[in-house]
């Protein structure tokens, strides 16, 4: 077991972005997110809640709602377009003008054939979905107020639209609007103001459910169009709502964080007369809440503080299990931080810009080695960390993905327009940065970048599920060859892993596939048998030359490039079984390394624990303490041996963004707590409590 | 004045006096009258005649003034007339600076046409043929490109009003926010192992304030110590 000299980096000044909209396809059970600065995550909920796709957002691209029509997400701002995505690419398809200034609500019909589209100018613009577009159809009749939220009839019939101080009906056929309902404004200071209706929905027995900047959630009889109930909910907004599939339960979202739930029971057990009544209240959030997706069994949430949590219903799913444990999901699922290991360098990836640091020193001149130090202490820093390029993107799109050579001499990014290279030199007193201009044209519509070890070639991952190779010179860059598969999978390549040696590189992409290609002969070597979840993190081990991949339901697996087989040690660790400590963690492992002084050692890290799994120990039984570090330290060292497992995990650092072995076999740990985080984002509501 | 086909009877004078016309040919006359019978005063009597004004000579002063008032008008006219073909000129001149020169005008009308008639001859020659011309952009003799300018401005101004809005509504005035440091203060506090307040616990929070504070501080114990020494 190795001692390492950790180089503790918390000057990655990583800020998420808030959550603005969510939408739920319950056919593929994906959810898509759409953040604040324009971004769009896909979460897939079957398999583990692992982030599968990312499309980088651009400056000025505002989301304001997001819709699924079959398998096609759309979505619409206040630029005022309405852009359809396409998923196999990570890229906008297409954006449309709705000619309305700035969209606040799109919403589909039940059918899939009309998307509706509310506008700043009044109109509720109608469009019909076609095949490979969407068409204007018409407007409805014009109000005087911007139309804030929509939400059909689940027949297609009406629509009810919440505008400002009003809801108003629309019947779909005419087009004109049947009813209005007049919505109460606030009390006192807010009488003044004008109440927004965040949110409507419409429910099949013509209920129609509204919450508004008041504080309350209404209820209304959408046929005679009067008011049933009030419930006043929060001294704040109510933000969003959301209605379960089958209509008997109705959650909104406060701007204080909380979540209340309505359902449809009646007030005495068996009697047939039926209420809305307020049942749950779930306080998941610190700040605004706003977006919610009801499923069947969980309520999704999302809002200010930019984490997703999943909390399941408890009387849907069986108490303390897996399914029953609520989720947060606050860090990003892939990589940030690229590290140079030769040169000791860390790229950090921001939306508009990347960061590139050179690390600390602490003592040039080791007077006694690593070994005779005791653990946890801190060593004194000789020559700090500096940033040395901070590299702006040009034009207005996002950065998708961005690499650094171990090297260190050439760095790389990629936005949803271009690619772009650049040549470094960096001596002690003296940075230079060289862009280079002609880059081919195979490059383009790239998902993912990567180097290869001696820093010669460059690696990106394609549309169509294919892998461009690129010969890097003294300054400038050739194109070598297309790798493909012959699976007929065009998801997008999300990992890309080359060999120490250069021999081989091994990619995944999300349909759960994991090719190995040969770089000798540029064709494919082999495929790792497939497997049902979606990879995480692959790498190929130096000497062995063995794939190692992690799983997003946390199953590891080795694969023996040579034999085209699992290992051993693989089979036996299906056999015997994972532990359940190690299955029950919730974020994914997103990096492998290797030690090259212990061949025996695989490290991996997720964003609570960095743990290194040796090879050549028991692998640790179902009974067995799993977190047993620092047992171990007590016991006098025979006992040891007999009592340690493969797994040693550490949990020293938190929150982890990325884990990277150095050449001088120093680690270094970049971390990012949450508390940072939060201290950052917009102001949450004053909340006064007692003995405060 | 009208002139009576009669001689006015003094019936008529007194008619006229009541009606207070005060004809002042009739003043005049009266007034001369008045003048001469300073001198001619016993010879005076209110059955003398007025002057004898003919038909023609009041009809010709009637024709007179209309025509003058015709004359007027119709100088009027020719006035207005000539402003307004002043005006007109100016604007063609206008006009014409703000346009084209003429040979560059021709220059671009052949050669679309000459575009055409290729299109055509291909048409022509096969029978199945998609003519595909870039929109927006036309390849000219010389160097001139013609494209569309991506004018944003509009939908950028509504945007930003739009975000103002959401802005004004959440976090404007009315929306009791308090911050981010405030309620992580209160988690410590209340949480099971207690500890300070975050602008104490953390080292880095509020560098700035701090800094400002620690200024403050010693310039009050400067002052404070100044009256004493």
């Amino acid at each position: 077991m190795g001692e390492f000299k950790v180089h503790r980096v918390r000057f990655f000044d990583y800020m998420p972005s808030a959550i603005r909209s969510m939408a739920f396809n319950s056919h593929t059970e994906r959810l898509a997110v759409a953040r604040a600065d324009g971004a769009v995550e896909i979460f897939n909920f079957a398999d583990n809640y692992f982030q599968e796709k990312v499309i980088a957002g651009r400056d000025g691209r505002s989301i304001e709602a997001l819709c699924w029509v079959g398998c096609r997400l759309f979505s619409a701002g206040l630029d005022g377009e309405i852009t359809e995505y396409d998923l196999e690419n990570l890229r906008p398809r297409y954006s449309i003008e709705a000619y309305g200034g700035p969209i606040w609500t799109i919403s589909g019909n039940s059918e899939g054939t009309l998307l509706a589209a509310g506008c700043e100018d009044g109109t509720v613009k109608m469009f019909e979905v076609l095949e490979d577009r969407i068409q204007f159809q018409r407007n409805l009749s014009r109000q005087k107020g911007r139309i804030i939220s929509l939400s059909w009839h689940p027949s297609g019939a009406q629509i009810a639209a919440g505008m400002m101080d009003m809801i108003r009906i629309f019947d779909s056929e005419t087009g004109h609007a049947t009813h209005r309902l007049l919505v109460d404004r606030g009390v006192g200071a807010s009488k003044s103001r004008e109440v927004v209706v965040w949110s409507v929905a419409c429910l099949n027995d013509h209920t129609i459910i509204s919450g508004d900047s008041a504080g309350k959630v209404q209820i209304w009889d959408g046929l005679t169009g009067t008011l049933i109930r009030t419930h006043l909910v929060t001294k704040w907004d109510v933000l969003v709502l959301a209605v379960s599939q089958d209509e008997s339960s109705v959650i909104a979202g406060t701007s204080e964080g909380t979540i209340v739930q309505f359902q449809f029971i009646s007030s005495t057990v068996g009697q047939q007369d039926k209420l809305w009544v307020r049942t749950r209240t779930f306080k998941n959030h610190s700040h605004d809440v706003r977006a919610l997706v009801h499923t069947d069994s969980a309520v999704i949430s999302g809002g200010m503080d930019t984490q997703l949590v999943v909390r399941p219903l408890l009387d849907k799913v069986e108490k303390n299990t897996q399914e029953s444990a609520l989720r947060k999901i606050a860090f990003p699922h892939r990589n940030l931080v690229s590290c140079a290991k030769k040169a000791g360098l860390l790229l950090f990836q921001f939306p508009d810009h990347l960061e590139l640091w050179r690390l600390g020193e602490s003592d040039r001149n080791e007077t006694f080695p690593v070994k005779t130090r005791t653990p946890g202490e801190s060593l004194p820093v000789k020559r700090k960390p500096e940033k040395l390029i901070q590299l702006k993107t040009k034009g207005e799109d996002h950065i998708c993905c961005s690499a650094l050579s171990p090297c260190g001499s050439w760095l790389s990014y990629a936005t949803v327009a271009a690619v772009r290279l650049y040549r470094l030199q960096i001596s002690s007193n003296n940075i230079s940065i060289q862009k280079v201009s002609k880059l081919p044209r195979e490059l383009k519509s790239v998902h993912q970048l990567c180097f290869s070890s001696d820093s010669c070639r460059l690696f990106a991952s394609s549309s169509f599920s294919s892998v461009v190779v690129v010969a890097l010179d003294q300054t400038d860059c050739k194109y070598l060859h297309t790798l493909k598969h012959k699976s007929g999978s065009r998801q997008p390549i999300h990992i890309l892993s080359p060999s120490e040696d250069g021999q081989w590189l091994a990619t995944a992409n999300t349909d759960c596939e994991i090719h190995v290609f040969n770089l000798r002969k540029m064709k494919l070597h082999c495929s790792v048998p497939a497997y049902s979840s979606c990879p995480t993190a692959v790498s190929i081990h130096p000497t062995t030359g063995n794939l190692v991949s992690v799983h997003a339901d946390q199953q590891i697996f080795e694969f023996s490039l040579k034999q085209k087989e699992y290992s051993e040690w693989s089979r036996q660790l299906q056999r015997q079984g994972l532990h359940p400590l190690w299955l029950q963690r919730d974020t994914p492992v997103t990096s492998i390394a290797f030690n090259p002084n212990n061949p025996a050692h695989i490290m991996l890290h997720d964003v609570f624990m960095f743990c290194i799994i040796d090879q050549s120990l028991p692998l640790p039984e179902a009974k067995t303490k799993f977190y047993n570090q620092m047992i171990l330290r007590s016991l006098p060292e025979p006992q040891r041996l007999r009592e340690s497992h493969a797994f040693k995990t550490c949990k020293n650092f938190q929150h982890l963004l990325s884990v990277n072995l150095l050449e001088d076999l120093s680690l270094v740990v970049v971390e990012r707590p949450l508390v940072d985080i939060v201290a950052q984002l917009p102001a949450p509501v004053r909340q006064k409590k007692f003995a405060t | 004045m009208m002139s009576l086909p009669w001689d006015p009877t003094e019936r008529d004078n007194m008619a006229n006096k009541q009606r207070g016309e005060g004809t002042s040919v009739e003043k005049k006359a009266e007034n001369k009258k008045g003048a001469d019978d300073f001198n001619l005063a016993l010879d005076s009597s209110d059955d003398e005649a007025p002057e004898e004004v003919t038909f023609e000579d009041s009809k010709a002063r009637a024709v007179e003034s209309l025509k003058l008032a015709l004359d007027t008008a119709r100088r009027e006219k020719e006035l207005l007339k000539e402003k307004r073909r002043k005006r007109q000129e100016f604007f063609q001149e206008q006009k014409k600076k703000k346009l084209l020169s003429a040979d560059l005008l021709e220059e671009i009308d052949s050669v679309p046409s000459k575009k055409q008639k290729q299109a055509e001859d291909k048409d022509e020659e096969e029978e199945k043929r998609k003519t595909k011309k870039p929109t927006g952009v036309r390849n000219l003799k010389g160097s001139y490109t013609v494209s569309t300018v991506t004018d944003r401005g509009q939908s950028d101004y509504q945007r930003q009003a739009a975000e103002d809005f959401i802005q004004s509504r959440l976090y404007g005035p009315g929306s009791c926010r308090s911050s981010n440091n405030e309620m992580l203060s209160l988690q410590n506090k209340t949480r099971a192992d207690k500890s300070a307040a975050v602008q104490f616990v953390k080292k880095d929070w509020a560098c700035k304030e701090k800094a400002k504070a620690e200024k403050l501080k010693k310039r009050w114990i400067h002052k404070q110590q100044i009256p004493t020494s």
